[in-house]
């Protein structure tokens, strides 16, 4: 809840960057190094988390959970897909769902995640939360990696305007050993290792006290059955959804078919106006090369190195130009969307003018000429 | 001034509206109409036949004893962050309730909290306890302007709830898209939305809305572009294609608009972020949104951006790659093919229109959220839009050398009419030019042949041109015309191959400025039709005759010793850097004959000097022809933007006051200045046979959906073949004719029969049409003020 404002207490210790944004970059990198397909951000609070691990692609499930649903509810719309995400849709799936509940409550909703983390969240739990937390969240959710963060007391010293704690809704801030114990034990308790790091260094001379934030990776010891995701009974959901997104991804047919259709007309008709410059015979003017010029040049060398197979050369007959598919289909992005030739040809069938035997996209230019 | 505040606050509460500053679109709080004593009773006319129509207007209804309660919220210690300012001020959830809007200062709730000033007390996170102020400082009953705000707020509110997309300042559904792929088009069906006081009801006016968005990026658009035209012209080309398109990025959901292309950078270059460290912009997208740019030799795209405060100017830079291109360009406008595709998705016709505001409405009842939100701020609309009776004001008579025709009033044309019958005025084309290029010489000879078979029947004398063949070259014409035009030359033709700017804007620029002479450009592919040679060669005839000096038809007009100015704007978006204005001012009784100036000026100057001086050369050539001053004057204003209208009442009326003080002192004419606008968010349906249709031409609104606070109707002046007609919204702003609102009315609609270029009804009355043809050409082609010797033609149809 507290983890985005800024830490107004930094005036003699200035975090730079701020140690909010250091937590989130720690979880980041920890997604780059582990590449988990689901994550769950549990006390998600205003989503700022989630709203940066939607930016890494190798996500294909993000969800928040929050005691609070109007925290959630105020930034959530940031977790929508933006216009651009209908416009290009990505080649992973993405979808991005918001509960409204407790840490310690099971859900079925929160079981199969890869990485569950906990930033800041620990310290806001009641006596009797915390208490089920680690069964909820290492018995029942069962992640392959936890990750879980929460104030060091031993730097409050360096902190001279927190009085108790450094928020007024923290139950309690814990010291290294404090911290250490409870992760210790847990982990044995449910077959985790757990590694021992935070953010937010020291200052030099003062190293004895730790980092600003004390955070634990949990590693899940024995492997993921499938039987272990469905072993429970069928239970009741208790958190309520707040929000769902689901981001349009290539791997739905529709998607994909409109991107290949737009993909192959487009790559179509770069390859016409090539062929309708070089019957004009126009030339460019070799002295004039602009920084921009090198991306061009590959693209027309590609170009060159693909009409030296006859079979694929684009030509002209009457008012027609003819582009064979075979052509379109060895262009890198065309190919890469559809795998296989045949692929290509069912998705655009029906969709793209083609030639009567199917084999070249055909383009009518009568009233082209006439434009120019 | 403290309403003004309250606005000011508001405007932080509003979704944001990206990259301007906020204006008051709506005009609120100008008020017009209580000046003009004439109109204080009544401002509706009379005449015609009665229609029943419906409209895409829907009350909202609150609920008896309404009000909306205004605090005013202080922090004590001051506390700076809006965030923290309401993180602090909801801790008191309880005693605020959980219906609310708050900008950080201001407070709106649905209820009276029991005190006039509540104190609250809140403790930040780092353990400091602030005092919170709540004080009530306004009790807004519903038709106060803020609650119009509060309102509009609110509906976007719900328009967000409804899971739609907000681009630029309306929103869209994204879930349903029309594609079309041959055009790399996408097509997002929206909607428009304001909430405003109406004649007697706070109504939602809705529209539907297509947002035509590109499934390319910026940088694949300069691909293709590269590939069309070549290095040479490439960078020509991407300014003329790209800026001044709206784009989206890929990493947030803002609107920007490409103001210019830095070609000396690109995404390697640094940047200062706002903390003054220095990035590259590979660096930073990666950083902040894990996005890899993949070519780093692409230019870098600038967007200025107008802070909301104090007006500060600075610029955005965007990565191309990262920017999807939304709306058409000029270039894709005048593809006809593309427009048509286009159309077959966005004109919907009445019923279907209907059908999908219909269709918003329902979501808006159906959705459990929305409503809850609507209870809590004890609001509703009505699921059906307001129906009322307008009027069909009789159609004109069209009178041409003698003779006089009805029209048919479902095509609002008269071309099958007039043909063959002698215009009422037509000039000889005794000495004329007839220019081609070799390749056009069969075109040119078949223009020749059609005219000297239709020029005759109206009354047009012409001679054999002399026959000029030209390189295909700008130059060649140039040579040609300096050589061969002298001031005995009636007009010159041209015969152009393409629709190549250059060579037109070079022909137009010389024959408007250093050798005033009219002058027609045809594009040879009109002509290389047969079936239609008739018709084109036609239709050249008249503008022709009319670039000339020509008339050619009149309606009755009942007013005396009166003149009618038109005024319309443009706005050159490519350069940006002149506003030009036309101005058009009738000549004689029957406003056949029309003078003609134009104000050519730079970014930031005002408009109004330049029109003051429009309008004292407009009143002594009218003096000229007529032997007097004329007793009253009608200026028709276009081009006045959302917003502009106070700047209008406050600066360039009494601009028209000082200047026609300064002819006589015992000159008072009387003047009526009327807004005209096209853009109008209100769409009207005929109630005909149990279905919906457009209304006829003539239809007149002035009730129900009309401002209360001005003396303002509607007129629907045109027919259109497929979608739904939009009806022209007029707004007399000042007035001293004495006229009743009829006869406005009905002079209105008869200006609109009076555009010599088609020969039909139109959508504005002729002057704000011919005013906008010369401000167009000047903007487009010549850039500087025309020769004044050609100011009582119309040499810029």
């Amino acid at each position: 809840m507290d983890k985005n404002f800024k830490e107004e207490f930094t005036q003699i210790i200035k975090f730079e960057p701020p140690l909010y944004k250091q937590r989130h970059q720690f979880v980041r990198d920890l997604v780059e190094k582990y590449k988990p397909k689901k994550v769950a951000d549990l006390g998600c609070a205003d989503c700022s988390l989630l709203w940066m691990l939607k930016f890494c692609s190798c996500i294909e499930v993000l969800a928040g959970l929050d005691i609070c649903a109007n925290v959630m509810k105020e930034k959530m719309h940031t977790l929508s897909p933006l216009p651009i995400d209908y416009l290009q849709p990505s080649e992973r799936s993405l979808t991005v769902t918001l509960h409204h509940g407790s840490v310690a409550h099971k859900d079925p909703c929160m079981l199969g995640f890869d990485l569950v983390t906990c930033i800041e969240l620990i310290e806001h739990l009641e006596e009797s939360e915390l208490k089920k937390f680690p069964e909820v969240v290492f018995g029942f959710m069962a992640p392959s990696i936890v990750v879980i963060s929460t104030p060091n007391s031993e730097f409050n010293c360096l902190l001279p305007r927190v009085m108790l704690y450094r928020h007024p809704d923290h139950k309690f801030e814990w010291s290294q050993a404090e911290f250490q114990s409870w992760a210790l034990e847990t982990a044995s308790c449910y077959d985790y290792s757990v590694e021992f790091t935070g953010v937010g260094h020291p200052p030099t001379g003062m190293e004895k006290v730790g980092f600003c934030t004390q955070i634990g990776v949990f590693f899940r010891k024995y492997p993921q059955t499938a039987e272990s995701v469905q072993s429970e009974e069928p239970m009741e959901a208790v958190y309520k959804t707040v929000f769902k997104a689901v981001y349009p991804s290539l791997k739905d047919e529709k998607y994909l078919q409109n991107a290949v259709i737009s993909e192959v007309i487009f790559t179509a008709q770069i390859i016409k106006h090539r062929l309708m410059s070089k019957r004009e015979e126009y030339s460019d003017d070799p002295e004039r090369k602009s920084k921009f010029q090198p991306s061009m040049d590959c693209f027309s060398d590609y170009l060159g190195k693909l009409v030296v197979e006859k079979n694929m050369e684009p030509f002209v007959s009457g008012n027609e130009v003819y582009i064979p598919l075979r052509t379109i289909f060895s262009f890198p992005k065309v190919n890469r969307l559809c795998g296989t030739f045949e692929k290509l040809c069912k998705l655009i069938a029906g969709k793209v003018t083609l030639s009567s035997d199917g084999s070249a996209v055909m383009f009518n230019i009568e009233h082209e000429n006439e434009e120019n | 001034t403290i309403g003004l505040q309250v606005s000011s606050g508001l405007q932080d509460l509003s979704l944001r509206d990206r990259g301007g500053r906020r204006r008051d679109f709506h005009d609120l709080g100008v008020n017009t109409r209580q000046a003009m004593v004439h109109v204080q009773e009544s401002k509706t006319g009379f005449s015609g036949k009665m229609i029943k129509l419906t409209t895409n207007h829907f009350r909202l209804t609150s609920r008896p004893q309404w009000a909306l309660y205004q605090y005013h919220v202080g922090y004590s210690p001051e506390m700076e962050a809006r965030r923290l300012r309401s993180a602090l001020l909801f801790q008191h959830e309880e005693t605020i309730g959980k219906t609310h809007a708050f900008d950080g200062s201001i407070l709106f709730l649905p209820k009276k909290l029991e005190n006039k000033v509540t104190e609250l007390f809140s403790r930040t996170r780092n353990g400091e306890d602030v005092k919170i102020t709540v004080t009530l400082t306004n009790e807004l009953p519903p038709t106060s302007p803020t609650c119009l705000q509060f309102y509009n707020i609110i509906f976007r509110r719900l328009l967000k709830m409804l899971n739609l997309q907000q681009i630029g300042r309306n929103y869209y559904n994204p879930s349903d898209p029309v594609i079309i792929p041959n055009h790399r088009l996408m097509v997002w069906l929206g909607f428009t939305s304001s909430i405003l006081q109406y004649e007697e009801n706070i109504m939602l006016c809705t529209d539907v809305s297509h947002k035509v968005l590109r499934g390319e990026t910026v940088l694949d658009t300069m691909h293709s572009l590269h590939s069309q035209v070549g290095e040479e012209r490439f960078r020509d080309a991407c300014a003329k294609e790209l800026i001044g398109l709206i784009v989206l990025t890929k990493y947030n959901n803002r609107t920007y608009r490409i103001d210019d292309i830095d070609w000396d950078n690109n995404p390697k270059s640094t940047f200062r972020k706002s903390d003054g460290s220095e990035m590259s912009f590979v660096e930073y997208y990666k950083k902040q949104y894990n996005i890899e740019i993949s070519d780093w030799m692409q230019p870098v795209l600038i967007s200025q951006m107008k802070r909301k405060r104090g007006n500060i100017q600075g610029s955005v830079a965007l990565i191309p790659e990262l920017c999807s291109l939304t709306g058409l360009t000029d270039k894709m406008r005048s593809d006809f093919n593309m427009m048509k595709d286009l159309a077959i998705h966005t004109r919907l016709p009445p019923e279907q229109r209907q059908r999908e505001l219909g269709r918003l409405l329902n979501y808006i009842q159906k959705d459990d959220n929305v409503q809850k939100e609507l209870r809590n701020w004890g609001l509703s609309f009505d699921n059906k839009s307001v129906s009322f009776t307008g009027r069909i004001v009789q159609g004109e008579k069209i009178f041409q050398s003698g003779a006089m025709f009805d029209y048919n009033p479902q095509f609002a044309d008269w071309t099958k009419e007039t043909r063959g019958v002698p215009l009422i005025r037509s000039m000889p084309m005794d000495s004329w030019l007839l220019i081609y290029t070799r390749r056009n010489y069969d075109v040119a000879n078949t223009l020749l042949q059609s005219l000297f078979k239709v020029t005759p029947s109206m009354g047009i004398h012409m001679n054999r041109p002399s026959m000029i063949e030209v390189d295909d070259r700008t130059e060649a014409y140039l040579r040609v015309l300096q050589q061969r035009v002298t001031s005995d030359i009636n007009i010159v033709v041209c015969i152009l191959s393409s629709s190549r700017k250059d060579k037109y804007d070079a022909i137009k620029k010389y024959l408007c400025t250093d050798c005033p002479i009219p002058s027609q450009c045809v594009l040879a592919r009109t002509l290389s039709k047969p079936q239609t040679i008739m018709t084109v060669a036609t239709k050249i005839a008249l503008q022709m005759n009319c670039k000339m000096g020509g008339e050619l038809w009149s309606v009755e007009i009942p007013l005396k010793q009166v003149m009618i100015v038109g005024i319309d704007c443009y706005h050159d978006t490519v350069s940006g850097k002149q506003s030009i204005a036309g101005f058009v001012a009738s000549l004689n009784q029957s406003v056949t004959r029309w003078f003609s100036r134009c104000v050519v000026q730079s970014r930031g100057q005002e408009l109004v000097d330049g029109i003051k001086t429009c309008l004292q050369t407009a009143l002594r050539n009218w003096s000229k022809w007529n032997k007097s001053l004329p007793s009253r004057i009608f200026v028709y204003r276009d081009g006045v933007g959302d917003g502009q209208l106070n700047t209008l009442v406050n600066y360039e009326v009494p601009q028209f006051l000082d200047c026609l003080k300064s002819i006589g002192t015992d000159y008072s004419p009387r003047l009526t200045v009327i807004v005209v606008k096209k853009r109008v968010g209100a769409r009207f349906f005929a109630e005909i046979g149990g279905g919906l249709r457009n209304p006829p031409p003539g239809t007149v609104v002035d009730t129900v959906v009309t401002r209360p606070e001005w003396y303002d109707f509607f007129v629907v002046s045109q027919t259109v073949k497929n979608g739904c007609v939009a009806p022209t919204h007029y707004n007399v702003i000042y007035d001293t004719s004495q006229l009743k609102p009829d006869h406005v009315q009905r002079l209105t609609y008869k200006l609109c029969h009076m555009y010599y270029n088609w020969s039909g009804i139109i959508r504005v009355p002729a002057p704000c049409q011919y005013a906008h043809k010369l401000a167009f050409l000047v903007g487009q082609s010549i850039h500087r003020e025309p020769n004044l010797m050609l100011s009582d033609r119309l040499y810029y149809l």
